[in-house]
């Protein structure tokens, strides 16, 4: 039997509308909303704060990634930036803060303190925020530039737009 | 309040100032004045500075505890408080130094001579573990309050670290505040329990 | 919680927290307050989440490692905390600087003043909500990142000093580059001060706001822009020059009742002053040495390395052990951005630093914040936060 081409008006009622229409998966769409909307938290203890604040400046502007809500209710952030040194005492404040973020969130830990504790080896530094949080992304320096701050929420873009709905799910996290 | 700082007295005078109540100048500062007194002569002569017409040392800038432990060849008490004074009227300057012995580490508090002691004998209790007699609120300042033991201590190893489960509700201090301010209390709040941290990793004891 | 009042009523108060994480309380302090309805009845405030052991740490190393340390003091003008510090150790030295090293260390600090202003005031109009002079402030201050970061390699942390002199001399082009950022900063407060200085809104929301009358702020040991506002006259650059600051021709700005608008306008009319004075310091920057040419601070030339025993025992001791200072102990300070900070060092002759503490100038400011807050309303706990810069990095150490 040879081809016959399906005729136009028995194919997908879309294909009269022409390239308004586009198809997707539930993933991308979903992944996209949520990489181009991250509404920070800062949670800013130390130096790194200021670098944070210098990136939320409008000289580099993270503004143009669309994270520049920041929001300091943890109830309407979903990502967590941890920008200094975290201390014993505020270890527990830290903890609470994440717990009350919604799914779904992510942290980047910015700045050697937050990462490793930096170079305060000592009686009150936690070494490294990792103990008490799980961590998307790690920044690394003391400050990290405003560029690198920029390039750890491009990175955690990069994840997010390879989440998958059925993984959360199966881990258990609200998809 | 506006006129130009005044000369103020010499380290002579200042130390005829204080000679009479057994002070004597500490050789180990070449640099400024600093003067010894014994511990009970500390608020006599703290009051003497402050409100003496040539002196006016009206402002503590810190009480500073120093742990002698380990400085070679020291034969005086473990402790020494330094409290550096200043004055807004003239140009001089004294450091004033009381020292204290292991086994009795108490110093008066001289928090209602000066406001800015209270918070400056608080850090030096919680840092090196001198208990200020008198002291309104000695509690922690720096380090969390289920801490125990005094870090700046020469004996206190530096990487020793200590969790905090649960932060100070500071409900004791705000009732003690209204109370100061007037206020009866009739019903003071309970603490909600903060759920306690317990998911610190095992703390690395990092050997230097 | 119920209490009875003094006048006799009886009535539930609110207990709340404001802090350790809030917009306004940058990141690291809490307020308990109790409130009765909008009035802050009682307030008890706590400290020490950034308590990062400084004085335990500078311990450990030698007298050069503790410069990067300083630098996270107050982080928002790290110079100066570096020149205190240096300043404080030559004292203990005994030596005196090159011409060239203390009129660029002026410069040097006059700028970090600047910065640590524009940061302050930035900072606090926009927990006021005035958010468009944040933008107006951080863009100079991006200007003098980048001279710093040609100076020394670093924006924020910049352990630009060493004991004895300077890290490294100046690039060409820098004294241009300043006078211009000075230019644009002083342009940058007076868009501000057209913003806010004759604003309603402003003024409704800081004037007679966290009061501090002078006699409590001496007694609470207040020094600084804080001290100013209230009235009293006392700069250390003046009472107690150093660095020859009483050569150039500055003003120190006087408030008058101590509340939060005289402390933000004490602030800005600060940042010109200091511009005067960095013009006045760049004029004289002359060519000269840098460091100080004393051989227990200062490596021997190369040169004389290869050729002398001396000079190579010098160079060796002074690259393996750091510098040691004699034994003694000392206090000494410098006027930083937020008032006198100061270092009381106590050497026992070795490398190490026995024991270093700092006097933190806004650890004064926050001790007596708590009581401010008795009688005011909730919206002014951040607007008078705000107004006395505390910095955590230093208040905590």
């Amino acid at each position: 039997m040879t081809y016959q081409p399906v005729p136009a008006a028995a194919a997908v009622p879309e294909v009269s509308l022409g390239d308004a229409f586009v198809t997707t998966s539930v993933d991308a769409v979903v992944n996209w909303a949520r990489r181009n909307s991250l509404w920070p938290f800062p949670f800013g203890t130390a130096c790194c704060a200021i670098e944070f604040m210098g990136m939320v400046s409008s000289h580099f502007d993270v503004s143009r990634f669309g994270a520049e809500l920041v929001r300091f209710s943890p109830r309407q952030a979903d990502l967590l930036i941890i920008a200094g040194t975290v201390t014993y005492k505020q270890a527990p404040v830290l903890r609470r803060i994440y717990d009350q973020m919604l799914e779904p969130k992510w942290v980047i830990s910015a700045g050697a303190c937050a990462t490793s504790g930096g170079f305060y080896d000592c009686y009150c530094t936690v070494p490294g925020i990792d103990e008490i949080i799980p961590v998307d992304v790690y920044i690394a320096g003391c400050p990290p530039r405003p560029e690198a701050f920029l390039e750890a929420i491009v990175q955690l873009q990069g994840r997010i737009d390879r989440e998958s709905r059925k993984e959360r799910a199966l881990m258990g996290t609200p998809a | 309040m506006s006129a130009p700082i005044k000369p103020g007295l010499a380290a002579d005078a200042l130390l005829a100032l204080l000679a009479p109540l057994g002070g004597v100048r500490d050789e180990a500062d070449r640099w400024g004045l600093t003067v010894r007194v014994d511990r009970e002569r500390l608020r006599q002569a703290l009051t003497l500075l402050r409100d003496g017409a040539d002196a006016r040392f009206d402002q503590l800038l810190d009480v500073c505890g120093i742990d002698y432990l380990s400085y070679p060849d020291w034969r005086d008490p473990r402790f020494a408080v330094s409290y550096p004074l200043k004055s807004t009227v003239f140009r001089h300057r004294l450091t004033l130094k009381v020292l204290v012995e292991e086994d009795d580490v108490a110093v008066p508090s001289v928090h209602d001579l000066y406001a800015s002691a209270n918070w400056a004998e608080r850090e030096c209790w919680d840092q090196v573990g001198i208990v200020f007699q008198g002291h309104p609120n000695l509690k922690r300042l720096l380090n969390h309050h289920e801490f125990v033991g005094h870090p700046l201590r020469k004996d206190y190893p530096c990487q020793k670290r200590q969790k905090l489960s649960v932060n100070d509700p500071m409900i004791d201090q705000l009732t003690a505040k209204l109370i100061a301010l007037g206020y009866q209390v009739l019903e003071a709040p309970v603490a909600t329990a903060g759920l306690p941290l317990t998911t610190h990793g095992p703390i690395k004891e990092t050997v230097s | 919680m119920r209490v009875k009042k003094p006048d006799g009523e009886i009535v539930d108060l609110m207990t709340i927290n404001i802090g350790p994480s809030h917009p306004a309380t940058h990141g690291t302090l809490r307020v308990f307050a109790a409130l009765d309805g909008e009035t802050v009845a009682a307030a008890v405030g706590e400290m020490g989440y950034l308590h990062r052991g400084f004085e335990k740490m500078v311990e450990q190393g030698t007298y050069q490692m503790v410069l990067p340390f300083t630098d996270r003091l107050n982080y928002c003008s790290s110079m100066m905390n570096n020149i205190g510090f240096c300043k404080a150790a030559e004292r203990m030295f005994g030596v005196e600087l090159p011409e060239r090293c203390v009129t660029l260390r002026v410069i040097l600090l006059e700028l970090s003043r600047m910065i640590d202003h524009l940061v302050c005031n930035g900072a606090n109009l926009v927990d006021l909500g005035a958010l468009t002079n944040f933008w107006y402030f951080f863009n100079p201050r991006e200007q003098v990142y980048t001279i710093w970061e040609r100076l020394c390699g670093a924006r924020l942390t910049n352990t630009v000093t060493r004991i004895g002199g300077m890290y490294r001399d100046v690039y060409p082009g820098f004294e241009q580059e300043v006078l211009a950022v000075v230019t644009v900063i002083e342009d940058a407060t007076t868009e501000v001060l057209g913003l806010i200085e004759r604003n309603r809104i402003f003024i409704d929301r800081t004037r007679n706001v966290g009061t501090m009358d002078a006699a409590g702020a001496i007694s609470a040991g207040w020094t600084g822009p804080c001290l100013r506002a209230s009235g009293v006259d006392r700069d250390l650059r003046k009472d107690e020059p150093y660095y020859g600051y009483e050569t150039y021709d500055f003003d120190t700005v006087i408030g008058t009742t101590g509340d939060t608008y005289d402390r933000v306008m004490v602030r800005m009319y600060e940042i010109r002053e200091s511009a005067k004075i960095v013009r006045q310091a760049v004029a004289r920057l002359k060519p000269g040495p840098l460091n100080c040419a004393d051989a227990r601070l200062s490596l021997p030339s190369r040169n004389q390395v290869y050729h002398d025993m001396e000079a190579l025992i010098n160079s060796f001791k002074l690259i393996y052990e750091g510098v040691r200072p004699p034994p003694g102990e000392m206090y000494d300070a410098i006027e930083a951005a937020n008032g006198e900070l100061g270092f009381l060092i106590v050497s026992d002759g070795g490398t190490n630093p026995y024991r270093i503490k700092v006097r933190p100038p806004c650890f004064t400011q926050w001790a007596a914040y708590p009581d401010m807050l008795t009688g005011s309303m909730v919206a002014d706990v951040a607007s008078s936060l705000g107004s006395i810069n505390i910095i955590a990095g230093e208040l905590d150490r």
